[in-house]
């Protein structure tokens, strides 16, 4: 295990709000990780600065064994580095097909004139087929994304992200408006990913959590209350006081 | 799902049947003005119907273009003629210098003796340049003697402009109505830019007598505008090709979620910008050829034409057409442009109500305004939108 992401002493303001306070973050390869944290904690804050949506008002964002600053990429570039994201609300293409929107997020090169001489190869197809597979979409491959109830624009969102094939990904919320069946099949998933990768997760469902069984960051005002097993922070005092209230 | 690989240009062809009735309808139209043409005999048709009728196909392949930029990509340009006009400006000054140049020399020809070579350029200048009060040739003249080196002024100048334009507005991330104003304001500059006589176009009197040809004054007009009714043919064949085969497949893929939500294709990956600036600079350039074909058969050219409110007009023939499918924009162009003469050139009867009458030379823009609200209101898909309900997609 080797660090993969660290984010070291970020902090971030909006309109003299502190989101992100003094954050330090460290993350390996291959590592699952949740993150967890009351509303405001600075949870999608810290994706935002990770993804490069969000530039942050002071600290460090290192990436990689060659130890990149993040900070100066923009956010096509470090998508490229190898970091993937699925949003909070599911974000797909709705007017295009399922299948359209698997091909664009495929690990492919991303140029402008890549694309425009890009041909369908048998094995993208296989790949796209593949992934559809196992998200469950196989047989909506041609139909149109907009189409697609709440649940399955999520697993196509998270179809999309391991189209990706990033190093590290982030995910907000994979599990919102599953069914338990589908929940489990998203632990399934992402514990997979974690296999070879590096994996974030955000969720509120202590449940979700629980069968993912890996160590857990705990947020609040934009800082890390604790870390360590489920079991471990759910015990800590300063933990239960800021889930429960003082 | 792994199929045999199939030649792509014929996937293309058979995956996009609405080219191949494009193409054939193009042909057909082709053919049959031809066959009506003065030009060709039956006289049906006159010489200048054959020249609208050939400006009307430039002015659908730069409406094809805009809907690509726009329809697709999601930038509302609005200065997308000013590529158009620069174009024309620039296969205008061959034409011009040329045509010159062989009356100079005709003239000059009667002399005792020979007329030296600074005496020729300095009588075309005076010809050219009489009108704004100059006797010399702008620099900007300095390849106007040579057919070939305008040609390629006339996809480079506008496509330089469109590149330098469109890398700094979408590095800066001007999106939406802040770009559409940026571009309004470019071609504003340049049409208030060329109105001045110290420009060297000539200021407002523009550049004229076009629609000769030189080299082939001994062609009737009737002849040339069957050749440039067929050249315009041709290049919107070609750039609807070109178009549609760059809007289909993954490059299309990507623009119309560049359209749709450009900060999540970032997150994929791409360089949202660098598409963007892609799409700007051909379509700025296919606009360019465009207008290199329209002004020779408009016969003129001045900077009135790349007003801002000619780029409007284009964003509003794409609306009424339905943007996002090449064939509505060329529907759009042909017909708004076609009604847009056919009321403002006199060939609507004005009626008479008595107490007033509606004179459609003052009206049509009325009508047209309405028009456009119309078709918002009610067929936000535009005229080409009424295909999707003969032709339901399986």
């Amino acid at each position: 295990m080797t660090t993969l992401l660290e984010v070291s002493g970020v902090s971030v303001t909006f309109d003299g709000f502190r989101a992100i306070n003094n954050l330090s973050i460290q993350v390996a390869e291959p590592e699952l990780r949740a993150v967890i944290g009351p509303n405001g904690a600075g949870k999608t804050t810290f994706m935002d600065i990770v993804t490069g949506k969000t530039r942050p008002d002071e600290g460090r964002v290192i990436w990689g064994e060659k130890n990149v600053s993040l900070l100066g990429m923009t956010e096509s570039q470090i998508a490229r580095a190898g970091i993937g994201r699925k949003f909070q609300k599911p974000t797909v293409f709705e007017a295009q097909t399922v299948r359209e929107n698997l091909a664009m997020a495929l690990k492919n090169k991303r140029g402008p004139f890549d694309v425009l001489f890009y041909r369908r190869s048998s094995r993208g197809g296989a790949r796209i087929a593949e992934l559809a597979e196992e998200i469950g979409l196989l047989n909506d491959l041609p139909r149109r994304a907009g189409e697609l109830s709440h649940g399955q624009k999520q697993w196509l969102e998270i179809g999309m992200l391991l189209a990706q094939d990033p190093r590290l990904l982030l995910v907000d919320e994979p599990a919102a408006g599953m069914t338990p069946a589908e929940r489990e099949h998203t632990t399934d998933i992402l514990k997979r990913a974690a296999e070879t990768r590096a994996v974030v997760v955000i969720e509120h469902d202590m449940e979700f959590i629980r069968r993912l069984g890996c160590k857990v960051t705990v947020l609040h005002e934009g800082s890390v209350l604790a870390e360590g097993s489920l079991d471990h922070v759910t015990q800590n005092q300063q933990v239960i006081d800021v889930y429960l209230g003082r | 799902m792994s199929k045999p690989e199939i030649a792509p240009r014929k996937r293309f062809l058979a995956e996009n049947p609405s080219v191949l009735w494009f193409l054939g309808c193009l042909a057909l139209f082709t053919l049959g003005v031809t066959v009506l043409s003065e030009g060709f005999g039956l006289a049906i048709l006159s010489t200048s119907m054959v020249k609208i009728l050939g400006m009307t196909l430039c002015l659908c392949l730069i409406a094809v273009a805009m809907d690509v930029v726009w329809g697709y990509c999601g930038i509302l340009s609005l200065g997308h003629f000013a590529f158009f006009g620069l174009g024309g400006y620039a296969v205008g000054m061959w034409l011009m210098y040329a045509r010159t140049e062989g009356i100079v020399i005709s003239s000059l020809s009667g002399a005792p003796i020979p007329p030296t070579q600074g005496e020729i350029e300095n009588a075309i200048a005076t010809q050219i340049f009489g009108v704004v009060g100059s006797n010399e040739l702008p620099w900007l003249w300095g390849f106007a003697h040579s057919l070939t080196l305008q040609l390629m002024m006339v996809v480079l100048v506008p496509g330089l402009l469109a590149l330098v334009f469109g890398w700094l507005a979408f590095r800066s991330r001007v999106t939406g109505v802040y770009l559409s104003i940026l571009t309004q304001a470019m071609t504003l500059a340049l049409s208030l830019y060329l109105f001045q006589n110290d420009t060297g176009l000539r200021g407002n009197n523009g550049l004229s007598g076009l629609q000769n040809i030189p080299g082939l004054d001994h062609l009737p007009q009737s002849t040339l505008s069957l050749w440039f009714f067929w050249a315009s043919a041709l290049a919107l064949g070609l750039g609807y090709l070109l178009f549609a085969w760059l809007v289909s497949g993954k490059f299309g893929s990507v623009i119309r979620a560049i359209r749709d939500n450009e900060a999540r294709v970032r997150f994929l990956g791409y360089d949202v910008e660098s598409y963007k600036l892609v799409i700007f600079t051909l379509t700025a350039v296919v606009s360019a050829i465009a207008g290199a074909l329209y002004y020779p058969q408009a016969g003129i050219i001045n900077p009135a034409e790349i007003a801002p409110i000619a780029s409007i007009y284009l964003a509003v023939w794409v609306a009424i057409g339905g943007r996002g499918r090449l064939y509505g924009a060329v529907i759009g162009a042909a017909v708004v442009s076609l009604a847009s003469s056919w009321f403002t050139g006199g060939g609507a009867p004005n009626i008479n109500l008595g107490i007033y009458t509606i004179n459609w030379t003052d009206w049509w823009l009325v009508l047209l305004g309405l028009g456009f609200v119309a078709v918002t209101l009610f067929f936000p898909r535009g005229i080409g939108g009424l295909f999707d309900m003969i032709v339901r997609k399986p």
